[in-house]
């Protein structure tokens, strides 16, 4: 067989081939006359094609030159017009108002004539001519009518079969379908649209294969010519313009045709740029913003496939920036996508309710007796939403996933404002985009992901989490909460990598993403916690769960910690960023950031360090390192352990004296308040200056130091040691020289025979005095030199503040014998003979002392109270969740856990809460279950296991006698809850007595309060741990004042008191801090609500004296401060007691005094009750 | 309020000159981090824009206060 023969020797190969159909141009002629015109076009059956096509020809280079801009165009349009006088339905004789009046009849018959025998170039001219026709019939008002006339030509059955045919042409035939799209585009905007409405009414013909021929591209490598647009181009214009003119009905209608619909936006990542814009711009004026077409016929056009391919627009043309109309496609894009997605009324968004799951009730009706016993648990929805939220914004869920936030900030901005409006979405997304790991790597990526994470988070929640008027009757499910404030993605292992990344880069956006975090936690937590709620012990246990899971998603407080400490020391931002995390740990979970047993002093003192040694050369990087120093100081105040007064290794000075002189060293201009807030506080706890109201505290030594250092740069240097020994011995041993006072205060009285009783001034002055021979003795003429420039105006302020001056005189004046018995060498320092005085109009106090309310204390004690508390402000300060709540499904619960989970996640202690339960079946499964975990965790590896068991058999020994008839005392039942926290725990400075105690017997006496007399009465043996244990004690006796039974073992008479004696002496500390005090003030407000508990506190303690006494030390103190705080916090609780106790009794006790004491008061709050409730 | 003083610089005089310090500290903190990020694999099209975008993030966790206090230090610092 041989070998075919190549195409070009094989006679005929060409035939083989299809054939090129190649259309020769037409010849035309220049037109003079109107006749030429109507000759030229006139039908004739037996006509040729080539006559046809000149004549067309002919008037189509005469329109494009009528409509060219030459402006010489009165003689043709007077040609053109007696032509269509002529071609019109009187020059052909036929009659007016027939509904079948044909214009141009000549050229329509030529056109159904070629129709009919398949000559295409007469079928794609004729409507080439109409369309020109049209376009130039539009511009003249008087030539209108004409055209009008030949739109309603079009209209006929005749000719919209034609339209019909052309529009159905072979798909290559885009020079016959194009022309007919142009002519219908002209057709359906002349004058307006007065024919749209008809020809839609056609769209059998006129929009037939509308959606075929919108996918008719172009093809070929260069760009489409927008000359010669493609059929896609044309059909989507006419499409454009039909959305134009079209009543809102007929868009309907039109939109309803999903392949049209679908079509449209298919090709639109490669259409040229001026049709993406014609067609945002279109459907955005015609569709989107038309408040007429209805809301379904948009959501059919915005739907998901519609977006997306819209979305797709981020990235086109890249390439093409040169094209200023290409390059603006991807911001057209965005604010379109922005103003769909976010309006309601453009049919895509819908209205979610926050953060409750479609088809949830959160105003679900559940018996109370359901929700007492069984919590959050009976509510059958509250756990279902960890893998899937179901949602009403399909369209825009869709449209999110094919968004790409973490690679481009449209992007980005686009998805965050989606879940702005519709934050139903936002844990739902996380759950389904598996594919978003969030592996800290130096890459675009993870930051990107890190941004549209940060932007997540920092979306605000929901109001009243439903977007309502109020907030629902049943919290929102905590994964869905918890999915807002911490996404799936920024879970615990990887935030932990992140944070703790050798790459500082990494390590700074982790900590940023955790700080906005946290504070978000904050908002949502206080939002559970709102007074408001119909059930209050409800949503307490929502939030609690919901700090819950947010501490097991989170990286642990030691990681913060590590991270913190790794950070590069000349990194200020990031110090910044990391100090902050930690004091927000500290305010918003500080169970969490307290088991951390973290101790701030190194941290605080590098710091202070750093500032006091003046290396930060800009003046902003010294205001940014003090936002840092101010959150250790924060932080310092939630530690009751903070060595103020003791130096660390390597630095001279102690914290207490280096943040002194960060202060006068600090450039001007950087304010100082938050840090000379803090100095006043230790001053005044550590009784360096007076405690008296009006006082300036250290203002007078700051100002002296700064004046100092204005008028000689660096001369308070050489004291700075000196003025830290003072500092230190005073804060140290203040009583030592409070007894100095006294024997000054009575030589002063004996030199000058004034009354100098009741004198006031600052403790350190005298040990000043003290510590001055020791200064003479060192022969150091600098510091004396210093001294003596510094002491003569020190104690000039101090006068001015009010303090005696009689006092500072004689201490004055010794101070002045030592320099003149100065060895010779110093003779001459020399110090003034008088005291300085200057004039100061320092502010009050108070207002210096006052600590800033941003969280320092628990709970909602952060409020500013503006009046008067009423009685709801003050439940919402003191009361307390039940903490021995009971939970019967914890006898079932525990039964599958392991033993960390029983002891670290509560379990144990649940168990333990049920001893109180009023049930005694339950009491006694209880203790059995007890047992049986006792049993479990002794044969545990649990580290601590042995003083766990102990602790949990002894609770059990202790119960079994008496449970059998009355639940076991609150007290007990508390001390066991809360002393499972310690023994696990052997770092605890509780952790000794508690232990102590379990090993003095196997059975409690449950006569008395555990361990009350060891805290408040031994040392505390860790440390200076004081402070902490009692919050613990006092933490413990709150949760274990229940029932009259519980008051009873507080009042009771015992060898140094009964317990509420003893801690209401414990209150009148003036140096206890204020969340201290408030946990005493919490026990006299839990007793307040036991039966007869106001009518005890008050005839056997003096409770409404005691509270009344308090409240006038704290009177005159600063608006907004402390003391301000708590004087009213006092004054409502009296008011309290006043009302809930049995008032005749009382009144008879005392002889009708309280009830006068009450009257002004009482009648002030009760007014405002009615006006807050 | 600002304004109150002739010498006090508009919220949006504040806001500007902070924006501009914190990127100067945040370049200059982490330049190493940055310039390794620069070269990585995926930095490309809009990564640079994205990147400046997460950099200035971070000005939002400042309160206009805090602002203030850091701009308006260095005003009265180099005055002295």
């Amino acid at each position: 067989m041989g070998k075919r023969p190549p195409h070009g020797q094989e006679a005929g190969g060409t035939a083989r081939k299809r054939q090129k159909v190649v259309h020769e141009a037409p010849t035309h002629e220049e037109i003079h006359t109107s006749r030429q015109l109507m000759q030229l076009l006139s039908f004739d059956l037996h006509q040729d094609v080539v006559r046809a096509r000149h004549g067309l020809q002919s008037l189509k280079v005469f329109l494009d030159a009528l409509l060219g801009p030459d402006c010489d165009q009165a003689d043709r349009l007077a040609i053109l017009k007696e032509y269509l006088q002529f071609a019109g339905p009187e020059g052909q004789f036929q009659t007016e108002g027939d509904e079948s009046q044909v214009y141009l009849s000549d050229i329509m018959q030529t056109w159904s004539h070629a129709s009919t025998n398949g000559i295409e170039t007469v079928m794609s001219a004729v409507p080439v001519v109409l369309a020109l026709l049209l376009r130039l019939l539009s511009q003249s008002l008087d030539l209108v009518p004409f055209g009008l006339g030949i739109c309603r030509t079009l209209l006929q059955k005749r000719q919209l079969e034609l339209i019909s045919r052309n529009l159905s042409a072979e798909k290559s035939k885009t020079f016959v379908i194009s022309p007919t799209l142009r002519m219908l585009t002209e057709a359906i905007s002349f004058d307006g649209g007065a024919i749209a409405k008809p020809l839609f009414r056609a769209r059998a013909s006129t929009f037939k294969l509308l959606s075929r021929n919108m996918l008719i591209v172009h093809i070929g490598e260069e760009a489409e010519d927008e000359k010669r647009p493609s059929a896609r181009t044309t059909a989507v214009l006419f499409f454009l313009s039909a959305l134009k003119f079209l009543h809102p009905v007929a868009k309907k209608e039109l939109l309803s045709q999903r392949d049209v619909v679908a079509a449209l936006t298919r090709e639109i990542k490669n259409d040229p740029a001026h049709l993406t814009l014609s067609m945002l711009n279109g459907l955005r004026d015609n569709i989107m913003l038309d408040d007429k077409v209805p809301r379904e016929a948009k959501a059919n056009m915005f739907n998901t496939s519609t977006l997306v391919r819209i979305s797709s627009l981020y990235q086109a043309r890249q390439s093409a920036s040169d094209d200023s109309m290409a390059a603006s496609i991807p911001d057209v894009a965005h604010a379109f996508l922005t103003t769909a997605c976010t309006n309601p009324s453009c049919g895509v968004l819908r209205q979610d309710s926050g953060l409750y799951p479609r088809d949830v009730d959160p105003n679900a009706a559940i018996p109370d007796a359901e929700l007492d016993e069984l919590g959050l648990e009976a509510i059958v929805w509250m756990n279902k939403f960890k893998a899937e939220v179901p949602v009403r914004n399909f369209t825009l869920l869709n449209l999110l996933q094919n968004l790409r936030p973490w690679a481009s900030i449209k992007q980005n901005e686009l998805a965050i404002s989606i879940f702005r409006v519709a934050p139903e979405l936002v844990a739902n997304y996380f759950i389904n985009t598996k594919s978003f790991t969030f592996e800290p790597k130096l890459s675009a990526t993870w930051m990107g992901y890190a941004a549209f994470l940060f932007n997540t988070v920092s979306l605000p929640i929901p109001d009243h989490f439903c977007r309502g008027a109020s907030f629902p009757q049943l919290p929102p499910p905590t994964s869905l909460v918890l999915d807002n404030i911490l996404p799936l993605p920024m879970n615990q292992k990887v935030m932990v990598r992140s944070l703790t990344n050798k790459s500082n880069l990494l390590s700074f956006f982790a900590t940023r993403l955790l700080v906005v975090a946290i504070e978000k936690l904050d908002t949502a937590v206080r939002m559970h916690q709102d007074p408001s709620h119909a059930n209050i012990a409800l949503w307490g246990e929502a939030a609690r769960r919901l700090v819950d899971e947010f501490c097991q998603r989170s990286p642990g407080i030691k990681d913060v910690i590590n991270s913190y400490r790794s950070i590069p020391e000349q990194d200020i931002l990031h110090r910044e960023a990391a100090s902050r995390l930690l004091r927000l740990c500290y305010e918003v979970i500080p169970q969490v950031a307290l088991m951390a047993k973290f101790d701030v002093s190194p941290l605080l003192e590098i710091a202070l360090g750093r500032l006091a040694k003046q290396e930060l050369e800009d003046p902003r990087d010294f205001a940014l390192s003090l936002k840092e120093l101010e959150n250790l100081l924060a932080i310092a105040g939630y530690s009751p352990g903070m060595r103020w007064f003791s130096a660390l290794e390597g630095l001279t000075l102690s914290p207490f004296t280096l943040l002194l002189k960060v202060c006068v060293d600090a450039p001007r201009g950087v304010s100082l308040d938050e840090m000379r807030q803090v100095l006043n506080s230790v001053a005044v706890e550590q009784q360096l200056v007076p405690a008296s109201t009006g006082h300036p505290r250290l203002l007078p030594l700051l100002e002296t130091l700064q004046g100092l250092n204005q008028k000689k740069a660096g001369s308070v240097a050489h004291i700075w040691s000196f003025l830290d020994n003072c500092l230190t011995r005073c804060a140290t041993t203040p009583i030592k020289y409070l007894e100095s006072m006294q024997d000054l205060i009575k030589e002063a009285t004996e030199g000058s025979n004034k009354d100098a009783v009741g004198s006031v001034i600052s403790p350190l002055v005298v040990t000043i005095l003290e510590q001055m021979p020791f200064v003479v003795s060192a022969t150091d003429p600098e510091v004396l030199g210093v001294l003596g420039r510094f002491l003569p105006k020190f104690f000039g302020l101090l006068v001015t503040a009010g303090e005696s001056k009689p006092l500072l005189d004689v201490i004055y004046s010794k101070i002045s014998q030592l320099y003149k018995d100065a060895p010779a060498k110093l003779s001459q320092k020399r110090i003034s003979d008088k005291l300085v005085f200057q004039h100061n109009s320092w502010p009050p106090a108070g207002s210096i002392a006052a600590r800033p309310s941003n969280g320092q204390a628990t709970g909602g004690e952060g409020k500013t109270l503006e009046t008067d508390i009423n009685g709801e402000g003050l439940r919402r300060i003191l009361e307390v969740a039940d903490g021995l709540a009971a939970d019967n499904s914890a006898l079932v619960k525990w039964a599958n856990k392991t033993v960390d989970e029983l002891i670290d996640e509560g379990y144990a202690i649940s168990l333990v809460t049920l001893l109180a339960s009023e049930h005694a079946s339950i009491r006694k499964e209880a203790l059995v279950n007890i047992l049986k975990m006792a049993a479990k965790i002794r044969q545990s590896e649990y580290e601590e296991k042995e003083q766990v068991w102990l602790l949990l058999s002894e609770v059990a020994e202790t119960a079994r006698d008496h449970i059998e008839a009355d639940p076991l005392p609150s007290p007990a039942v508390a001390f066991a809850c809360h002393a499972l926290g310690v023994v696990r725990d052997p770092l605890s400075s509780l952790y000794p007595k508690v232990n102590q105690f379990l090993a003095r017997g196997p059975v409690w006496s449950l006569d008395r309060l555990p361990i009350v007399d060891e805290v408040l009465l031994e040392e505390p043996e860790v440390g200076d741990s004081f402070y902490t244990q009692l919050n613990w004690l006092l933490q413990y006796l709150v949760d274990g004042l229940r029932t009259p039974r519980d008051l009873e073992l507080f009042h009771k008479r015992r060898a140094r008191g009964p317990v509420l004696e003893r801690l209401l002496s414990l209150a009148s500390n003036p140096y206890m801090r204020l969340p201290l005090h408030t946990q005493v003030l919490r026990i006299l407000y839990r007793a307040t609500g036991i039966e007869g508990g106001s009518t005890t506190l008050t005839t056997r303690f003096g409770v409404v004296n005691w509270l009344e006494a308090q409240e006038k030390l704290c009177a005159g103190s600063a608006k907004g401060g402390d003391d301000e705080r708590l004087g009213r916090i006092y004054r409502a609780l009296r008011t309290r007691v006043w009302r809930t106790c049995d008032r005749e009794r009382v009144g008879v006790w005392s002889k009708g005094g309280i009830a006068d004491l009450r009257g002004e008061a009482e009648s002030k709050l009760d007014g405002e009750d009615v006006v807050m409730g | 309020m600002s304004g109150t003083e002739s010498t006090s610089k508009s919220n949006q005089e504040v806001a500007s000159e902070f924006a501009s310090y914190y990127l100067q500290r945040i370049t200059k903190e982490f330049a190493e981090d940055l310039d390794k990020m620069r070269s990585a694999d995926d930095f490309r099209n809009e990564a640079m824009q994205v990147l400046v975008g997460a950099l200035q993030q971070g000005i939002s966790m400042f309160s206009p206060e805090d602002q203030r206090r850091v701009v308006e230090s260095a005003a009265t610092g180099k005055t002295q």
